[in-house]
């Protein structure tokens, strides 16, 4: 079997607070990432995602547990795990004195390709991106989103086998998230291995093919991303077109405990836990005449990601 | 050894992109040397006593104004941490495949190649405008300890600029640092007349030692035996601050 490309066993990252209480970032987490594949480590704010990345990265040490990066330790073999890796911070990281072209060029050299070479290469990055306007334009004058994009543009010129991309399309325009998106599935089928954090669970749905979900510093779930949908425990999304909507519906749904539920004038929409509520609900509403349309379907990775969260947070 | 290439390509590259900063950066030391220096060497008339030789404010103040110019240049250098740190790309720098130690010998090599021009132009404006007698032959060991100064205190400086986080706590801290350490040394007035407490204090101050090397390289003026120890102190005072600079580094995050 093929090495995996990030292996990580029993990971723990903990820092000093205040110089006595100790906050454990990263809570024993383990996981592996096969070659090629596109990884969402996705989670809430301060759940363990970025330093999760900033260790595999080499920016911080881990308190203990192994992380190896195309088999390399990350404490004791930090130069060579670089060497396999580009990543996209969370800050928007660019030249701000320098051009676009000239960020390209420097990020060039840092990877050990020449002039010529880092050209060659970003006239193809240029083009996915568009940013053939603003190549000769300073990065301070950008907006934050091009910023972004220049940032996430330079990771596609060089070759690295894995590349790292922390909350990338934070910030940008729907064209820029697409245009982005679809270069990562672009890197992705040349074999790269992907491994990004998001907030937005439909961007992950859509472009990984294993995720894991994160929450106080442990993994909630992991799998394929329908492995991991799978675990929502049979949740169901419903559409539902009622002839009427009152309060007294409103109230009785509600005491279904659906995962979500929004309303707006006749239309309804909820996930719900399991099977049987969700037929229970429809009995409920067509017996009394109020049903007029509805739809129901596996619910999407957003709704099973709350549910897991949910249940995290209640185990804890 | 392409590393440090790279990180002088992208210094230069920035420093190309404003020409007022290129041309203040290496005419701030002539500046001092003609304002201040010979403001000063008409105050003080007749000459000042130095190791037993008199000579003229401005002979004497050539060396501090050297040193004054590697220390400043260290500040400004230490100090492109934090815009680095504010844009991002400081922590992105920390991934690209090169050690910490290459990351600011990168730094620091492309400093001193602008200190060492911004010295070749102040020695020549002090033997040309104001008549100095800077021994010539003593040039490359004039360029040396230049080399050697601003190294010193990037490295030094740059501990505080890794460990500091904001941004006006490294500007207080620089600037009663720089208050301190340039009036407690040998920089604008000799010790031989200073009370004891503040000459003793002045030679444990790593700016004494790196002026009292470059008056000895620039005008011959100085004890050699002292010289010397001053000199073994300063690489020392370098090698302690590149080993710690390094450590800080890695925790930098």
């Amino acid at each position: 079997m093929e090495p995996a490309a990030i292996s990580i066993q029993n990971l723990v990252k903990e820092y000093q607070r205040n110089g006595k209480e100790t906050l454990r970032a990263v809570d024993g987490i383990s996981f592996e990432v096969r070659k090629g594949q596109i990884f969402g480590l996705l989670g809430p704010n301060g759940a363990g995602k970025s330093t999760t990345i900033k260790i595999l990265t080499t920016l911080i040490q881990p308190t203990s547990g192994t992380a190896f990066v195309n088999g390399f330790d990350v404490v004791k073999q930090s130069i060579d795990v670089r060497k396999n890796i580009c990543i996209v911070i969370q800050e928007n990281a660019v030249d701000t004195y320098l051009t676009v072209k000239s960020n390209f060029l420097t990020f060039g050299k840092f990877h050990g390709l020449t002039r010529k070479e880092t050209e060659t290469r970003s006239g193809r990055v240029i083009e996915l991106f568009g940013l053939k306007d603003v190549l000769n334009q300073r990065a301070m004058d950008l907006s934050g989103g091009m910023k972004r994009r220049v940032q996430v543009a330079k990771m596609f010129i060089v070759d690295k086998p894995i590349v790292f991309l922390d909350e990338a399309t934070t910030g940008m325009d729907t064209f820029n998230k697409r245009a982005t998106i679809a270069a990562i599935k672009e890197e992705s089928k040349q074999g790269r291995t992907i491994v990004l954090t998001t907030h937005m669970l439909d961007e992950a749905e859509e472009l990984c093919d294993a995720i894991a979900i994160i929450n106080h510093g442990k993994i909630v779930a992991s799998g394929t991303t329908g492995e991991v949908k799978k675990m929502g425990l049979e949740m169901f999304y419903l559409s539902l077109k009622v002839k009427e909507m009152t309060k007294e519906l409103e109230e009785e749904l509600k005491q279904h405990q659906p995962v979500k539920m929004e309303t707006k004038e006749s239309d309804i929409e909820l996930t719900i836990r399991d099977h049987d509520t969700a037929l229970k609900i429809l009995s409920i509403l067509h017996s009394r005449g109020l049903l007029l349309n509805f739809e129901m379907s596996s619910a999407s990775l957003e709704d099973v990601f709350v549910a897991l969260l949910d249940r995290s947070v209640t185990e804890t | 050894m392409n590393q440090i290439l790279a990180v002088l390509y992208r210094d230069s590259l920035i420093r190309l992109t404003s020409l007022t900063w290129f041309f203040f950066d290496l005419a701030v030391p002539l500046l001092y040397l003609l304002m201040f220096g010979v403001g000063f060497d008409k105050a003080v008339g007749m000459g000042i006593m130095t190791s037993g030789i008199a000579v003229s404010y401005n002979e004497f103040f050539l060396a501090g104004v050297l040193a004054m110019s590697c220390f400043g240049s260290a500040i400004n250098q230490a100090y492109g941490f934090f815009h680095d740190r504010e844009t991002g790309i400081f922590y992105e720098f920390l991934t690209y495949p090169m050690t910490r130690g290459q990351y600011l010998l990168g730094k620091v090599i492309f400093q001193c190649l602008m200190s060492v021009v911004q010295a070749v132009l102040t020695l020549i404006a002090a033997v040309v405008l104001l008549h100095v007698p800077v021994r010539i032959d003593f040039l490359p060991f004039t360029i040396v300890a230049v080399v050697v100064g601003i190294a010193g205190w990037f490295f030094a400086l740059s501990i505080f600029a890794f460990r500091i986080h904001r941004n006006d706590t490294f500007n207080t801290f620089i600037n009663v640092l720089y208050f301190v350490l340039m009036f407690v040394s040998s920089m604008f007035y000799p010790l031989d007349a200073v009370p004891v407490w503040l000459k003793y204090a002045a030679y444990l101050n790593p700016v004494t030692w790196h002026t009292d090397v470059l008056r000895y390289c620039t005008i011959g003026i100085g004890d050699p035996s002292i010289v010397i120890m001053e000199s073994i102190g300063f690489v020392l005072f370098l090698f302690a601050g590149f080993y710690f600079a390094v450590r800080t580094l890695k925790k930098a995050v």
